[in-house]
């Protein structure tokens, strides 16, 4: 069941197209990564997502109710938390999450609130004002402000940006956890591909305002087709870089070791010709192509 | 309208308010160092005119009924920079909070704020000159009514031209009320104004406001059309500056809220 429907949403600044007809849906329990270069019309697309832009064109349905009419309702159970936004600075931690906690209904608020405190570890700082905390910091309290009203839908913009990596590790298997224990559908943006390949179950590739791949971390990847093969090779380097030579490969070289780039089903062949030559190596690592491959590759065409 | 939302926004600025010196300031220094001056002032102007016994009544009344309309619009308008130097009027449009119970929390903290600060600026003006301003008696209701809802129009007047323009220009937010001070005729009669000047004070409801006060002030009662005027003419400018403050709002959210500032 889809809780988020996006049709041909459109939004023009002038003459300039940041989002050009996209359309996409989110299902309970689904964690979708949108991914793109800087300027793709990510935030563009989140912020129209949340109300407060309002589409060129297109339709937000969530729950089967149009946003637009149905906001109130809506937004009670949908939820947002970006790096790039601030709470007011001069108010401490547990005075933000106070009030922001009074703009939802809210049952068991105190409790709800401790609840929160406890799993983004933030007892110690709520008694700090807001421009005393560090951006790891700050990016755990607009964490714990997004979750504050049980969100059924949250859009998360660089959730992790700005976290240690054991926090961020932590946040990760947090939510991980939050969407199998509560359905929680999430709608995530990270410029950290391995994140987005561990947490992610689809991603939705934006280049320029358009849709231009919508698939799993891993399908996306295998669209890549070249592997990188490193060998170490002790004796027979010369001969190596001969072969690659003879065979067109693109090699480099890190001292004895050479990196090889090969499509996976030529790598038998060109293991066999080294072999009829007399190279031995001694170790061999296969990277398999990655998001991060995927993702460099869109970004080199355009 | 949803009372708990309502309560979320004056908890924000109720917060802000017990952290911010600025704040603090504006609610009690500058009141007291206005009646300071204000009334040692008419107090020198009265020992050369004796005759003018009512003098210092009328200029620290003028003085404290138009804390009440710098107050209102203040909250209004500060209060709109204060999210806009946060960046947090995101935070708050994500909720499912509506345009009506924002602006309904900033006409609350208003009255929040001079309920504090005005019989503050009362018991000052009675201590250091033994001036009562509850003289105008039930008076006192339909002029605080009244003022309150000057402070209201030209505050959402100004906070639709700050969220059409940014920060920008946030020097109206402090200065714009002021423009209409000389018309509103705070401590002397309409008359006394150049006749243009008595043409634009025809339009500023205030302007009714502080003469029926000064007619109260020297016969003990007033023309209760001056009030009705000044009703008519408040409700016609508030309709219009919400509606106009409205229309800011959509126009924002056509360039997104996140990039207001």
């Amino acid at each position: 069941m889809a809780v988020l429907q996006v049709k041909n949403l459109t939004k023009k600044f002038g003459s300039f197209t940041a989002v050009d007809n996209i359309s996409f849906e989110l299902k309970e329990g689904e964690i979708l990564s949108l991914l793109g270069p800087n300027g793709a019309g990510k935030t563009t697309t989140i912020q129209m997502l949340l109300g407060v832009l309002t589409p060129t064109k297109g339709e937000v349905y969530y729950f089967d109710k149009d946003l637009t009419s149905n906001r109130e309702e809506i937004l009670e159970k949908v939820n947002f938390s970006s790096t790039y936004t601030q709470l007011p600075g001069l108010l401490t931690v547990g005075e933000n999450l106070s009030f922001i906690s009074y703009l939802y209904n809210i049952e068991n608020r105190k409790q709800r609130i401790n609840k929160i405190v406890e799993i983004f570890r933030l007892k110690k700082l709520l008694k700090e004002q807001m421009k005393d905390l560090s951006s790891g910091q700050l990016t755990r309290v607009n964490l714990a402000k997004a979750f504050i009203n049980y969100p059924k839908v949250l859009l998360l913009d660089e959730p992790t940006a700005s976290l240690d990596p054991e926090t961020a590790n932590y946040i990760r298997n947090f939510l991980i956890n939050e969407r199998e224990k509560f359905n929680i559908s999430i709608i995530w943006t990270s410029h950290n591909m391995a994140e987005v390949e561990e947490v992610c179950d689809r991603v939705i590739f934006i280049n320029k305002g358009k849709i231009i791949a919508d698939n799993t971390p891993e399908k996306l990847a295998k669209t890549i087709e070249i592997c990188h093969v490193e060998l170490n090779i002790p004796d027979g380097l010369k001969r190596t870089i001969e072969i690659c030579q003879n065979q067109k490969v693109i090699y480099r070289l890190a001292g004895r070791n050479i990196i090889v780039d090969l499509k996976e089903k030529e790598i038998p062949e060109f293991l066999k010709s080294l072999m009829d030559k007399g190279v031995n190596y001694d170790q061999i690592s296969i990277d398999k192509p990655t998001l991060e491959d995927y993702f460099l590759q869109v970004a080199k065409k355009n | 309208m949803k009372t708990y939302r309502i309560y979320a926004l004056i908890l924000r600025f109720i917060y802000l308010f017990k952290h911010s010196y600025d704040r603090i300031t504006d609610a009690f220094y500058w009141p007291v160092i206005d009646l300071i001056i204000w009334g040692l002032t008419s107090s020198f102007f009265m020992a050369f005119s004796p005759n003018a016994s009512q003098i210092i009544l009328i200029v620290l009344s003028g003085q404290m009924f138009w804390l009440i309309v710098w107050r209102a619009q203040y909250e209004i308008t500060v209060n709109l920079l204060e999210e806009l130097w946060n960046k947090n009027l995101i935070n708050i449009f994500v909720s499912p909070i509506k345009f009506s119970e924002w602006i309904t929390s900033y006409i609350i903290v208003g009255i929040i704020k001079v309920a504090f600060s005005f019989p503050f600026a009362m018991l000052v003006a009675y201590l250091l000159y033994k001036i009562k301003i509850v003289f105008f008696g039930w008076y006192l209701i339909p002029i605080i009514i009244l003022l309150f809802m000057t402070g209201w129009w030209v505050g959402f007047f100004v906070a639709g031209i700050i969220l059409r323009f940014g920060t920008k220009i946030q020097t109206l937010a402090w200065t714009f009320v002021w423009a209409i001070g000389p018309f509103a005729a705070i401590y002397y009669p309409v008359s006394i104004l150049p006749g243009w000047a008595q043409k634009i004070a025809l339009f500023i409801p205030a302007s009714y406001v502080f003469e029926g006060a000064r007619e109260i002030i020297y016969n003990g009662y007033t023309d209760p059309s001056k009030f009705y005027i000044s009703f008519i003419i408040n409700l016609v400018y508030l309709i219009l500056s919400i509606i106009f403050l409205y229309s800011s709002f959509k126009k924002v959210l056509e360039k997104g809220l996140i990039k207001v500032y």
